[in-house]
């Protein structure tokens, strides 16, 4: 009971100590970059979507390592669960007789429906809210629920992890290209006076790469879990 | 939203963290810690009646893009970081049979 009261205690010096520091954070932020992408964003980079422009143009560099950091995590789920795949031949935790028909109908009827709108969300990540991460999400998803409809399909993870290692090699190529056409790496190739809406096809392209990329990788750890069995 | 209660949910996340018994509820309470620095950042460039930010033909009030940008980043890696750990509570499971802290670490002294 002390140690309760004793970890409570600390708990309350932690809130004061963030409560002094907000209003010194506060006092930090300005928004100035706010403004900057609100007059210069849309001919700097081409999208309509600041948040897709500072994503796949100001920012490309964290970007890339963002999906870098999803592809080292789906080697990690890989290697820890490897052992016990092998060894134990495990099946699907899904039983197809366990899973209502009214789900598995629905399901069909959902899945098509489902795969389309991430792949619009993907395509218009620099028009409208979404992006690559987003619509890749969704469209893993997707292919999930294709599991409760055929439960006894067979995935080979080995090639989706080297399909997703190329796209990924592709998404650092078409990020370097702009070294050859402006001279400067990780922005968009096209040169910088160029029509705005010339400059969305590097985006598109890009969100389409990252889409599918975090969409496999999604797809593996998923594939990963199922296959722990019991 | 008020900042306050952004802290309010990280320290729920900490209280969580210091007192759970189980594995899984630890994973748990790292997210709930996650949810809160998201809100706690979403927070900073937000204003009453701030528009999305997207451009649109007329000119509106937008909220603070970079914000938002960031916290895609910290969404991605939360997500790998909860799906590595649970995948560990398994491992974990198939190992000593059960997701106790105190269980697993007592096994573990018997062990060493």
């Amino acid at each position: 009971m002390s140690r309760r009261l004793f970890l409570i205690a600390m708990l309350g010096v932690l809130f004061v100590v963030f409560t002094l520091s907000m209003i010194e954070l506060e006092s930090l932020y300005n928004n100035y970059g706010m403004r900057y992408f609100l007059n210069e964003g849309f001919d700097d980079t081409g999208s309509r979507n600041l948040v897709t422009a500072i994503l796949l143009d100001y920012r490309l560099f964290d970007s890339l390592f963002e999906a870098g950091i999803l592809l080292i995590a789906v080697s990690g789920v890989i290697w820890i669960s490897k052992h016990d795949v092998e060894e134990k031949n495990a099946q699907f935790m899904l039983d197809k007789y366990k899973t209502p028909d009214l789900f598995v109908t629905f399901s069909r009827l959902v899945y098509p429906l489902m795969l389309a709108f991430g792949f619009y969300v993907i395509i218009n990540g620099h028009v409208s809210p979404g992006g690559g991460f987003q619509g890749g999400a969704i469209v893993a998803t997707a292919i999930l629920i294709l599991y409760y409809i055929d439960g006894n399909k067979e995935t080979n993870i080995g090639l989706i992890v080297t399909i997703e290692k190329i796209i990924y090699l592709l998404i650092i190529l078409l990020a370097s290209l702009s070294f050859f056409t402006r001279g400067e790496f990780f922005t968009n190739f096209f040169v910088p006076s160029a029509n705005p809406d010339l400059k969305a096809i590097y985006l598109v392209l890009l969100n389409v790469f990252i889409g599918f990329k975090v969409a496999l990788g999604l797809w593996t750890i998923f594939t990963a879990f199922l296959k722990e069995g019991r | 939203m008020n900042p306050i209660l952004t802290f309010i949910v990280i320290l729920i996340g900490f209280y969580g963290l210091s007192t759970s018994d189980n594995i899984i509820k630890s994973v748990f309470c790292v997210t709930i810690i996650e949810s809160g620095v998201i809100l706690l950042f979403l927070n900073l460039g937000n204003f009453e009646g701030g528009a999305i930010p997207i451009l649109n033909d007329h000119l509106v009030d937008i909220v603070d893009p970079l914000p938002q940008a960031l916290m895609i980043t910290t969404i991605v890696i939360g997500s790998t970081v909860t799906a590595l750990s649970l995948m560990l509570c398994i491992k974990i499971f198939h190992h000593y049979g059960t997701v106790e802290w105190a269980e697993v670490l007592r096994r573990e002294d018997v062990k060493s």
